[in-house]
């Protein structure tokens, strides 16, 4: 019973393992789950092991048991892009496209393109549903294992539609969407956040003696002398944060990871932000503007070699921007290195050091640039999860 | 009704608002002998639930809280050499210092396998621990007994405990440890469920007071920036400090007069943030 939707979750991503499948057919045995409330229940608590794959778990159940739209995959993405196209071709020619929809050609025009697309998703939607509709779990006399007709040897029988809605429509309601720990770093997660570079404190050597411990361990020895060493404390590290706040597309995020530092910034020793654009040349700019305060990146050298490094950006630029000994767009940069022998040098100056990304991984390998730099700076995505395997890697010796 | 293998069902208790997932789950995990593990944020209720349940189904409760220093065999026993070396030298005790039996006393977990009623064992903030912890805890938890190896004698459960296990997710629990327990993540109460939970607790209050309050406190709760946001704990203190305050009166706090704010906000930066936007009336 319900292999399949153990092998949905397995699919999209949750860790659930089959002894926990097997304990929850324990409970079904024991007469344990009698409605479908006590199945949604039941099944996550077996099954699923952390609040992270809450939002997964609702989603795939309400697909599963309603045929909710899986938003997540490739069906979602290929929404977004056939949405994308038919704003192309709006801006193109509206006329044509308002009546292929249907709609009035002014209605359209009031709108944002963000709206546009949203609408267009919307009409695509709709779309979909009145075509093949016959994806839907519950309905009466299908194939559906919970329908009406369906029937549990151990003896859990669906009642009506009416019983199985609230157990869907609280999966439906995605309570859970904030523990998910994908995604780009929002104001809400900084709490989460947070709690994650409480991990960048250095620790040191086992050099002192803990004297209770030894005494202790002497005793339990019958005399026989053992000394307990522990770490002594270390000094606090050095961070410098740069930050790429050229193209809008990073716009978001700057605010979120300068809050994020700014307030881990006390048990740091130090932190320092700096901004560039696209990638770093011969300056870092101390102000936002990148026009007042120029530092140049030579001076680095300088710095205690043990300061973390850690660069915020997308990573994404025309291949030349990084390659060329003139890439830079600004006329003053013209020391004839490109950048990337910069990101190299900056790289072997400062041994600790990360790139965070809030383009999501899976996409990565599109971007010429992105993949270049990754082979300078490890790279991780400006997601909770990212964040933390970035400080992970900070803090390895 | 579920039978979960003791024949009571459990169903909240006098100081403690259930909802009806959590009472399912815990019931399930009852009734598959399996530890239920408990995250959420602080101040969710997650160590008050045990005490719940060793209420309502009239069971001891034992609580090990964990320190982030601690080997498991603290946990199971202790064998106190330090008596017996006192004893040895100067033998004016009773015990027998030849039998190292007399120098073994029961830690958390020991307690509750050698009681001679089903207890509910509350395991707090395992996760203050090291992962060592868990996995030699693991093996306790499959046969439900432990080696005291000075003496070499197993210790069997003669009832097997109700475990309750909460974490603050400081540190991942691994995943072996999670492959034997049932998981439930308990979300910060919403105003509707949070009304009932001041009303458990202050049963004549006013009821525009408390209204006001929860709204303040949601308020203030989603503040950004805020590392460590007020709990369910800091509001039911901070309206007894209201309570208690003749000169309050509940129209203020709708007005954005928060009087008290240290009662939510326990650090400093935290209490700052929280006071300038009051002051800039930002919120309000």
């Amino acid at each position: 019973m319900f292999i399949d939707f153990f092998y949905k979750l397995k699919e999209v991503g949750i860790p659930v393992s089959p002894t926990a499948f097997l304990t929850l057919h324990r409970a079904l045995d024991k007469g344990l789950v009698q409605s479908l409330g006590d199945f949604y229940t039941a099944s996550r608590a077996i099954l699923v092991k952390s609040e992270r794959y809450f939002d997964l778990y609702d989603q795939v159940f309400a697909h599963y048991f309603e045929g909710a739209e899986m938003p997540e995959g490739e069906d979602g993405y290929a929404l977004t892009e056939m949405a994308r196209m038919m704003l192309d071709s709006w801006l193109q020619d509206p006329k044509t496209l308002a009546q292929a929809l249907g709609v009035d050609e002014s209605e359209l025009s009031k709108m944002s393109p963000d709206e546009l697309i949203e609408y267009f998703k919307e009409r695509l939607r709709e779309q979909t549903e009145r075509h093949d509709g016959g994806g839907k779990w519950i309905g009466t006399g299908g194939t559906s294992p919970v329908g009406h007709s369906g029937y549990h040897p151990g003896g859990m029988r669906v009642g009506g539609v009416s019983r199985n809605r609230s157990a869907v429509k609280v999966a439906m309601d995605r309570r859970y969407r904030d523990y998910s720990l994908t995604g780009p770093l929002r104001q809400s997660m900084m709490g989460e956040a947070l709690k994650r570079l409480r991990h960048l404190v250095p620790t040191g050597p086992k050099d002192q003696i803990n004297i209770d411990a030894t005494l202790y361990q002497t005793m339990k020895n019958g005399g026989e002398i053992e000394i307990v060493f522990e770490r002594s404390l270390k000094d606090r590290l050095k961070v410098i944060l740069a930050i790429d706040n050229g193209g809008w597309s990073m716009d978001p995020y700057i605010p979120v990871v300068q809050h994020l530092f700014y307030h881990a910034r006390a048990q740091f020793k130090e932190l320092k932000t700096y901004f560039f654009h696209n990638t770093i040349y011969d300056y870092l700019w101390e102000d936002p503007t990148r026009y007042k305060k120029p530092r140049r990146i030579d001076e680095f050298a300088s710095w205690d070699p043990e300061t973390r490094f850690i660069l915020v950006g997308d990573a994404s630029m025309a291949p030349y921007e990084l390659m060329a000994t003139d890439g830079s767009i600004h006329i003053e940069e013209r020391s004839g290195q490109p950048s990337i022998e910069r990101l190299r040098f900056l790289a072997r100056t400062f041994r600790h050091s990360v790139w965070l990304n809030p383009v999501p991984q899976g996409s990565w390998g599109y971007t010429r640039t992105i993949t270049l730099i990754r082979q300078i700076f490890p790279m991780f995505e400006l997601s909770i999860d990212g964040l933390e395997k970035a400080v992970e890697h900070l803090m390895a010796d | 009704m579920l039978d979960n293998g003791s024949g009571k069902t459990f169903s909240g208790a006098s100081k403690y608002v259930l909802d009806e997932e959590l009472a399912r789950i815990v019931n399930i995990s009852m009734a598959l002998e399996m530890p239920l593990l408990l995250k959420g944020e602080p101040g969710t209720g997650k160590t008050m639930l045990a005490h719940a349940i060793a209420e309502n189904l009239q069971m001891p409760l034992i609580v090990l809280n964990v320190k982030s220093s601690m080997k498991l065999v603290e946990a199971l026993y202790q064998y106190d050499t330090l008596t017996r070396l006192n004893d040895s030298r100067f033998g004016d005790s009773r015990r027998d210092v030849s039998n190292i039996e007399e120098y073994i006393r029961m830690g958390k977990i020991g307690q509750a396998f050698t009681a001679d009623t089903r207890t509910v064992l509350l395991i707090d903030e395992i996760d203050k621990a090291d992962t060592d912890f868990q996995d030699d805890m693991l093996d306790v938890l499959d046969q439900m007994e432990f080696d005291i190896i000075e003496i070499d004698k197993t210790i069997r459960a003669k009832h097997r405990p109700v475990f309750i296990i909460t974490s603050n997710a400081k540190k991942d629990l691994s995943d072996p440890f999670l492959g034997r327990c049932n998981f439930h993540h308990i979300a910060f109460p919403d105003p509707k469920m949070m009304r009932k939970i001041v009303n458990v607790h202050f049963p004549d209050i006013d009821s525009q007071l408390a209204e006001n309050a929860i709204a303040a406190f949601y308020r203030l709760r989603e503040l950004d920036a805020v590392e460590k946001r007020p709990a369910t704990r800091e509001l039911l203190n901070w309206i007894r400090a209201l309570n208690m305050d003749p000169d309050f009166r509940p129209r203020d706090l709708a007005k954005g007069d928060v009087p008290y704010l240290g009662v939510l906000f326990k650090k400093s930066q935290d209490y700052q943030i929280a006071s300038n936007s009051v002051r800039r009336r930002r919120l309000f």
